[in-house]
């Protein structure tokens, strides 16, 4: 099977449309932040407050000094190129394997 | 579904971890096997698609909000390993550069998300594989079981892990959650997770005439 170009196109046009993602002002169930502990619950739970993440490039899919729609666009061709890079090193990496 | 840091425990953290560790390295095995010049730029692409369609916050009554995940997509073209691994790949860019779901959780979130997403759809699809509708039922049945398994990881935190009467995870129980997330997801997700799976499984499917998975094996 030769690779069908027009797949490329599904995605394009997926992240042309991503800002519509940002519709939805609140977060997903389950991943509220910790003021919202505090105000349903009384109390933070202390695993939740005591979390060590990682300070991420672009945290919530935004980017210091982009308003949201920019930011979020960046974060779709970032992601969208770092996807491809880790298939490309995957790729490169099992050169060996069967290629015809 | 992506349970971000501090809303486990160490306990479930390292379970998850030694359950995960295995699956991850069976199915990466599987994937390299599977890339060749053909298969690579299309799971890429669908891995790729995968990423963006979870960008898509859908806002839901209760004032919360979800999206689809695109594992079963991939699983029910490539398999179901392949689908697995490639998720877990998008999950961990998320975790690691966008903050979208934990470091302590990713095999968490892994296990939801990628590998009872893939497999499940698969399977699904597999049974109604004679049916036009296959790709959709499938793709709502995978995320509808990732949700389950999220709910369970996320339900027995105030089960187990208390002080002082307080929960020192995530606070609210099984039921709860249950009904929450397993409920949003049959209703709303889910039916998004099967218009995606169908529409793009239809579109690649139209173009060719031999099997994606033959390719890949």
């Amino acid at each position: 099977m030769k690779f069908n170009k027009k797949v490329l196109y599904i995605l394009f046009s997926m992240i042309l449309l991503v800002p519509l993602g940002l519709i939805g002002e609140s977060p997903a169930w389950g991943e509220w932040d910790n003021a919202y502990y505090e105000k349903v619950l009384g109390f933070i739970p202390k695993g939740i407050e005591n979390a060590e993440g990682v300070q991420s490039f672009m945290s919530d899919y935004s980017m210091k000094g982009l308003g949201s729609v920019a930011g979020y666009y960046l974060s779709a061709i970032v992601g969208t190129a770092l996807v491809f890079g880790i298939f490309y090193l995957i790729a490169k990496v099992s050169k060996n394997a069967k290629y015809h | 579904m992506h349970i971000p840091d501090g809303y486990l425990s160490p306990e479930t953290v390292v379970v998850t971890y030694a359950v995960a560790l295995p699956l991850w390295i069976y199915g990466f095995k599987r994937l390299k096997k599977s890339l060749n010049e053909e298969t690579l730029p299309l799971i890429g692409v669908l891995s790729a698609m995968s990423f963006i369609v979870m960008m898509f916050n859908i806002p839901i009554p209760g004032a919360t909000s979800g999206h689809a995940v695109g594992a079963v997509l991939i699983a029910i073209l490539f398999g179901p390993w392949i689908g697995f691994v490639s998720v877990s790949l998008v999950l961990l860019i998320q975790a690691l550069v966008f903050g979208d779901g934990g470091i302590s959780t990713y095999a968490a979130n892994s296990l939801s998300m990628a590998f009872i997403g893939s497999f499940g759809g698969y399977y699904m699809f597999n049974l109604l594989k004679k049916y036009k509708f296959a790709p959709f039922v499938a793709g709502w049945c995978g995320i509808v079981l990732s949700s389950v398994l999220t709910s369970l990881f996320l339900g027995i935190q105030p089960l187990f892990w208390n002080a002082n009467g307080h929960p020192l995870y995530f606070p609210f129980d099984l039921k709860t959650t249950m009904v929450a997330l397993v409920g949003s997801h049959m209703i709303f997700f889910g039916v998004v997770e099967g218009i995606f799976t169908s529409l793009v499984y239809s579109f690649l499917k139209e173009k060719k005439n031999i099997s994606l998975k033959e390719l890949a094996s």
